[in-house]
């Protein structure tokens, strides 16, 4: 007789089989907030630095002058959007985050020297007001649209899609569409907000061209245009966003956050971040347009390593949403009982969608709000901004590089030969050795082997 | 351009986009209340981001955009107009003797936009105000997701009449093809049949001897019902 042995399976985890049993219940997908929780996706990781030695010179790693500011729309438009180092806070709309968080937000990105962005459902009025550089929302929602608060933007980003939810518009659950929400949104108070994907108003990129100089004639040429779009078809989506003519364009990755989008989205739809850079600068360079477009991606970028390395692979600016919320509180070990309410742990929530946020951030319950004080946020998301452009100096000056963003794919080497085969960089030990291996042609076939994987 | 106090008049085939734009806004600017615009010829962006008082006239056809993201502007084109016209109008009068293209009225938050003739699929598209009128059919998808605002449709709709419509409402005085998700069509009291056939008969457009009163049956407002049969028709 066999023993009894408490095994679980593989096949059917038990997150898949409490997936199951959810969905059986719902009667619908599941919804969540953050992003994918897939721990197998190629990443930033996955590259190293070749820090100077001989053959290249080092810059004093703490104290040597290091460049990091970048301008959007520098020559093409009467403001350009001059950013002191290259971050941008991604777009999240207010309903998605409150007040408090999009003021914190607000002050830290002035005092830092770079954007924040309105994201969907219009430019709250404390937003503007803390945001020295305020990035405003073009979405097929058109929530809170209007011209004026177009004229008071420092640039505008026409959004054709989000990393987590490519193909997908915004969703806003009712717990989170509170009175003033609803106002802003033009919305009945406690609807389930499902915004569209597609722009009430073109369609293609030949329409989008029309759109673009629209935008343009509405703000005077004065502010530049960016177009945002979620890491797909990355290839072909740069150049025809090159084409209608952004002044930058921003490409969102699959690890890009959300505060409420179907989980089976998050995990199955979209191309990783690290690959998206590579796609997209690859376009860029090959229309000649690569200088005079700055790229900007987003999805996952967390810390300067993140940000330096895209910076090498072709983004010339990072996007960052999830890391800042990070930073004001998210998922921080507070509140315990709140998070065991919602059936979860700090460093485990996902809960944005509830609207109960136990940290204060992803709520409108004024409560809650009351737990996040805009002023002591500000503080920390401005330490953590200052620390990523620390970090990405670091890595510069040790490759020799007097700009963060003379930073180029030459001062990585691949880990695995995954990333090697996505990014087209080296992989380790094997960068510059290729003529080498000709000496030991067919002496083995394990080289052969690795010869061919090297072509 | 010819300029005198009553008017200026822009000729658009010696002026680039630009110019135009920027003519018309220094009209605004010198308060001079009406602004001819000449040999349109269905140009795109015609009249975009204008925010203060004025009277435009279109001598013919309009192409994209003409007349969106405006406010407060009044406007007459004699003529057809492309995609858009008035999108995201917050104020103001907008009247359109010929057809529209698609997305006329998209994103409308305020004042009313007049359309003699026909238009095109998703009239009133996202609608988060204001009035639309059409004299003569809409096409697929008019009114989808219509936020707020007033819908008049003298003729027919195609299909998708509506569809997830949060709130505002659609009148229809011809057939409806095919309704939206989330929408039913509820009893027209005489008071608002007389409401409406004053509101088209102010654009000269003569009313039908009905119309239908289509609204959001909100249904679809929240997800977290468990009404399996609902969502299956639109998931």
């Amino acid at each position: 007789m066999e023993r009894d042995i408490i095994r679980k399976s593989k096949v059917w985890s038990p997150e898949k089989i409490e997936e199951i049993q959810e969905k059986s219940d719902l009667g619908r997908y599941r919804i969540r907030g953050q992003a994918t929780k897939r721990a197998d996706l190629p990443s930033f990781d996955d590259l190293v630095f070749t820090p100077a030695g001989l053959s290249r010179v080092p810059l004093e790693g703490y104290r040597e002058r290091c460049d990091t500011e970048v301008i959007i729309g520098e020559g093409k438009v009467k403001r350009p959007l001059v950013l002191d180092t290259p971050i941008m806070v991604a777009g999240m709309s207010f309903g998605a985050i409150n007040a408090h968080a999009k003021e914190a937000l607000g002050i830290a990105a002035t005092r830092t020297g770079i954007s924040t962005c309105t994201g969907d459902g219009g430019m709250h009025p404390v937003e503007r007001e803390a945001s020295e550089k305020l990035v405003y929302q073009l979405l097929p929602s058109r929530y809170g649209l209007n011209p004026y608060d177009l004229q008071k933007a420092d640039a505008i980003e026409i959004v054709v899609s989000q990393g987590a939810k490519p193909g997908t518009g915004g969703t806003l659950l009712g717990q989170k569409v509170s009175e003033e929400v609803a106002h802003m949104r033009d919305l009945p108070p406690g609807v389930d907000q499902r915004s569209p994907c597609r722009h009430p108003d073109w369609m293609g990129p030949d329409d989008l061209g029309v759109k673009m100089e629209q935008i343009r004639e509405a703000t005077n040429y004065e502010v530049p245009v960016m177009i945002k779009i979620g890491a797909g078809r990355v290839y072909d989506d740069t150049k025809l966003a090159a084409k209608v003519g952004a002044d930058a364009i921003v490409i969102d990755g699959m690890e890009g956050g959300t505060a409420a989008s179907p989980e089976i989205q998050l995990d199955h739809t979209g191309i990783p971040t690290v690959a998206a850079v590579v796609e997209a600068a690859e376009a860029l360079h090959e229309i000649g347009l690569k200088k005079e477009i700055k790229l900007i991606i987003g999805g996952g970028i967390s810390n300067g390593a993140d940000a330096a390395k895209a910076i090498a692979l072709g983004a010339d600016v990072v996007y960052i949403g999830s890391a800042m919320l990070i930073a004001l509180n998210c998922n921080k070990s507070l509140y315990l009982e709140d998070y065991k309410a919602l059936g979860t742990e700090p460093a485990a929530c996902h809960h944005c969608h509830t609207g109960k946020c136990p940290v204060g951030i992803a709520t409108q319950d004024t409560d809650l709000m009351a737990r996040l004080d805009p002023f002591e946020a500000a503080d920390r998301v401005e330490n953590y901004i200052n620390s990523i452009t620390m970090e990405m100096q670091i890595f510069a000056r040790s490759c020799g590089k007097s700009k963060v963003n003379a930073l180029d794919p030459t001062d990585l080497r691949s880990l695995t030969l995954t990333s090697s085969l996505i990014t087209g960089v080296p992989i380790v030990g094997m960068g510059h050795h290729k003529p080498h291996y000709a000496d030991y042609e067919s002496s083995s076939v394990e080289q052969n082997v690795l010869s061919q994987l090297l072509v | 351009m010819e300029s005198i106090k009553e008017k200026v008049i822009i000729d658009c085939e010696t002026t680039s986009l630009k110019q135009i734009n920027q003519k018309i806004r220094d009209a605004v600017k010198d308060k001079v209340p009406e602004v001819i615009i000449e040999n349109p010829w269905a140009s795109h962006n015609l009249g975009v981001g204008i925010t203060e008082s004025i009277h435009i006239i279109y001598k013919g056809d309009v192409g994209y955009y003409a007349l969106s993201l405006c406010d407060k502007v009044t406007a007459k084109v004699e003529g057809n107009a492309g995609w858009a016209i008035g999108e995201n109008l917050m104020d103001g009068e907008i009247i359109v003797e010929g057809n529209t293209a698609s997305a006329c009225g998209a994103s409308l938050r305020g004042g009313t936009i007049a359309v003699k003739g026909s238009s095109g699929a998703r009239a009133g598209i996202g609608m988060k105000g204001g009035e639309l009128i059409i004299g003569g059919n809409a096409g697929y998808m008019t009114g989808f997701m219509m936020q707020k605002g007033r819908m008049i449709i003298c003729g027919n709709t195609g299909k998708a009449l509506g569809d997830s419509m949060y709130n505002g409402t659609i009148y229809v005085g011809g057939e409806i093809e095919e309704l939206g998700n989330g929408t039913e069509i509820v009893d027209l009291p005489p008071a608002e049949y007389n409401m409406i056939k004053d509101r088209v008969e102010t654009y000269g457009i003569t009313a039908p001897p009905s119309f239908k009163k289509v609204v959001c049956n909100g249904r679809l407002h929240n997800f977290n019902k468990k009404e399996f049969g609902i969502w299956k028709e639109i998931l």
